[in-house]
């Protein structure tokens, strides 16, 4: 396990707990993300990642503990919240009556954000979007193509946080590989990345912590040696262990 | 609201926009709202038109004929008749109200109250039943059908897409959104009411008056916006598109057929109205009551014989120095016509209790309410009718008793008498056509636009009380938006 250290702490939850319409989904969750860093928030079905990141940009309001961005506590500071962060749902479902220049267009026009083409086909290159498909409209785009849209959107916002919702599920493993690349590139240009997946073995190879979430409870954390990821096997002992508990 | 904020909504509009233009359906609905509320106010107003020139042509040719008439016995005339004809309100050419049903011209004649005749609905066949897609029937009716199929997932289709999680998560307020939307659909409700507001603008030549033609512009906005916040509501509060639209279109059905028809029933219930042949019966038993003003030696007139005769010092009627016959026609008249203004003003008040009754629906549909207005507005309501039906009976009334003092005057008892015996004495019961100029201009003009805007204020109060509450409702959603 690793030891907490939260003086360096972007995202922070202490003890959080959510309740949705009287049932309990978040027990007393606590974990932070540094930034610069890759976190992964690894879980089955119905363990509470979602509730976690929608909790994380106000949707929820907790019902005991705190969830703070840059030491501001989420429900009191909204506006700056959502400023700061880019989150791409689960399937990242832009407007499909609209190209991707256009959906870019549309949501940084939203965010009072004006950037030229030539920022906006930077961004595009950043994240190897084909230059033929980006005046395209996005209803012929693959779910990779779209969550690279997404993730240029967030560029272009200088977003400095990113709260990805399970995002190599449906991907190919071409796609799953170009996406890794890409986060752990945001990465290392300071961008703060937390993930929620029940893809063990994803998580494995992008994150630098990871968080096992069952029953709305954090029940591992685990930190990758220097230079390398984390070690599958000790997670997939971790999980076991607990549910045997 | 902040400049930034406003942007926002008017940048969501305009996306909305751009999302109908690439959608076919509401393209399609679109063109079709347009292509009918246009065509519907170009056929209506051509027709209310001609119905107008036509109108006021008959009524001149009704004096014509009647003042054209040649050397007759008075009496005669009072039975030739004339009639009135109501000129429709100017803005009619887009509601022309109960009009079409009441009837727009009345046969004037002695000793009876016609009905209103000539009533376009009566008149239609089957093929010509197309002409009551009146202007305010398809604002009114479906113009809210076609905001529903345009509207109805402008939120929920976001949910549905999950792109309102994405919208909200960048910054974008739930209230920002739902105000773009609904500023997107009130430019659609601008192109519908477009057609309406030019014909309406147009009516103002024929003398409207400018107030009443911005009241019926704001009131079919108000209606058309109730509409659209409806809309709006149910495409916010329901997570699917196809809740949205069956809830929208079970709403439709509830304030556009079933409320109307239920405030028409319980107006009915609840103030009974005699039915045609009840109160003819009860006109009739009435009427026998008094004399015959054709019979001059009807008992029912002897006080009236001893109090002329007192009168006038003389002891038979043919002394008398007017014309007995022509009195007793007259008082007749008189008597008469005040027992069949009782019954008339009585059914008014019936028809007028069932209407306020009816009206009271508007306070539990938008549709009730805007019907009432439109009505009141443009002048073609029950109120504007029985105004027509009384001012159509003071002139029969006038020109009856005007021919009736022509009989009193011109005509000697003893010619009168003899009128019968030989052609010679027949010729010689008549009087000089010249008597018939008796006929006073009848030019029946829609009320002034103050007392129109008075009576329609009930009305206009029911909408904004509706888009009051709406608005409240969906400002609470959009908090909860998510």
């Amino acid at each position: 396990m690793v030891t907490t250290d939260l003086s360096n702490a972007l995202i922070k939850a202490d003890s959080l707990c959510v309740s949705i319409k009287n049932k309990s989904i978040l027990k007393n969750l606590s974990f932070h993300v540094d930034t610069g860093e890759i976190y992964a928030l690894l879980g089955g079905n119905g363990a509470g990642k979602s509730t976690t990141l929608k909790t994380l940009l106000g949707f929820n309001t907790p019902s005991s503990g705190s969830v703070t961005i840059e030491g501001k506590e989420v429900n009191q500071a909204l506006n700056f919240v959502r400023g700061k962060t880019a989150y791409l749902p689960e399937s990242a479902t832009l407007y499909s009556h609209l190209t991707a220049r256009e959906n870019v267009n549309y949501f940084l026009s939203l965010a009072d954000i004006k950037k030229t083409d030539d920022e906006i086909n930077q961004a595009f290159d950043r994240v190897a979007l084909q230059a033929d498909a980006r005046d395209r409209h996005m209803q012929t785009y693959s779910k990779g193509m779209r969550q690279k849209t997404a993730i240029a959107l967030a560029i272009l916002r200088e977003a400095p946080i990113f709260l990805l919702d399970e995002p190599t599920s449906g991907l190919d493993p071409v796609a799953i590989d170009e996406f890794n690349q890409l986060v752990r590139e945001l990465a290392s240009t300071g961008a703060t990345i937390l993930m929620v997946t029940h893809d063990v073995y994803g998580a494995c190879q992008v994150a630098n912590r990871i968080g096992l979430l069952r029953d709305g409870e954090l029940v591992g954390e685990f930190a990758a040696a220097e230079n390398s990821r984390i070690d599958t096997e000790q997670v997939h002992a971790a999980f076991a262990q607990r549910g045997t508990a | 609201m902040s400049q930034n904020n406003l942007s926002k909504i008017i940048i969501v509009a305009k996306d909305e926009w751009r999302y109908w233009l690439r959608s076919k359906l509401a393209i399609s609905v679109m063109a079709i709202g347009l292509l009918l509320t246009l065509s519907s106010v170009i056929v209506t107003s051509i027709n209310m038109m001609e119905l107008s020139h036509a109108r006021h042509e008959l009524q001149e040719d009704a004096e014509e004929t009647f003042v054209e008439q040649p050397d007759r016995h008075p009496h005669r005339m009072v039975h030739y008749g004339h009639y009135a004809f109501r000129t429709p309100a100017p803005l009619s050419i887009l509601d022309p109200g109960i009009d079409a049903y009441t009837g727009n011209s009345i046969f004037l004649e002695g000793h009876r109250q016609n009905s209103a005749m000539f009533a376009d609905q009566k008149q239609g066949t089957a093929l010509t039943q197309l002409g009551s897609l009146t202007p305010a029937f398809i604002v009114q009716t479906l113009a809210p059908l076609l905001l529903i199929l345009i509207g109805y997932s402008s939120v929920s289709r976001e949910r549905e897409s999950q792109t309102l999680t994405y919208l909200l998560s960048q910054g974008t307020s739930g209230n920002t959104l739902i105000l773009g939307k609904g500023l997107a659909l009130l430019s659609v409700i601008g192109l519908i009411l477009a057609p309406l507001a030019v014909a309406a603008l147009i009516s103002l030549h024929d003398g409207e008056s400018i107030t009443a033609v911005l009241a019926f512009i704001l009131g079919y906005g108000l209606y058309l916006s109730v509409w659209a916040l409806l809309v709006l509501l149910f495409s916010s509060a329901l997570s699917k598109n196809s809740e949205s639209f069956t809830a929208l279109a079970f709403v439709w059905i509830l304030l556009c057929v079933v409320m109307p028809r239920v405030a028409s029933t319980t107006a009915a219930t609840s103030v009974p109205a005699a039915g045609k042949l009840e109160t003819d019966f009860a006109v009739i038993a009435e009427l026998r009551k008094l004399g015959d003003g054709h019979n001059a030696a009807d008992p029912a007139f002897d006080k009236l014989k001893a109090e002329l005769l007192e009168k006038y010092n003389v002891d038979s009627i043919d002394q008398l120095p007017v014309n007995y016959r022509g009195i007793i026609a007259s008082a007749a008249e008189a008597e008469l016509t005040h027992v069949l203004n009782e019954f008339a003003e009585q059914r008014m008040q019936t028809e007028l209790s069932q209407i306020h009754v009816s009206r009271q629906f508007g306070w539990l549909s938008p549709m009730v309410a805007i019907r009432s207005l439109s009505m009141l507005v443009v002048g073609t309501s029950i109120e504007t009718h029985h105004r027509f039906l009384r001012e159509a009976e003071a002139l029969r009334f006038e020109f009856v008793q005007a021919l009736n003092k022509v009989h009193v005057e011109k005509l000697s008892y003893q010619d009168d008498m003899n009128r019968n015996k030989d052609a010679a004495a027949t010729q010689k019961a008549r009087v000089s056509a010249e008597n018939w100029q008796v006929l006073e201009d009848f030019n029946f003009e829609v009320d002034k636009a103050k007392q129109r805007m008075q009576r329609s204020l009930a009305a206009f109060l029911q909408l904004l009380l509706w888009i009051v509450l709406l608005v409240v409702a969906i400002r609470t959603i959009g908090k909860r938006l998510i």
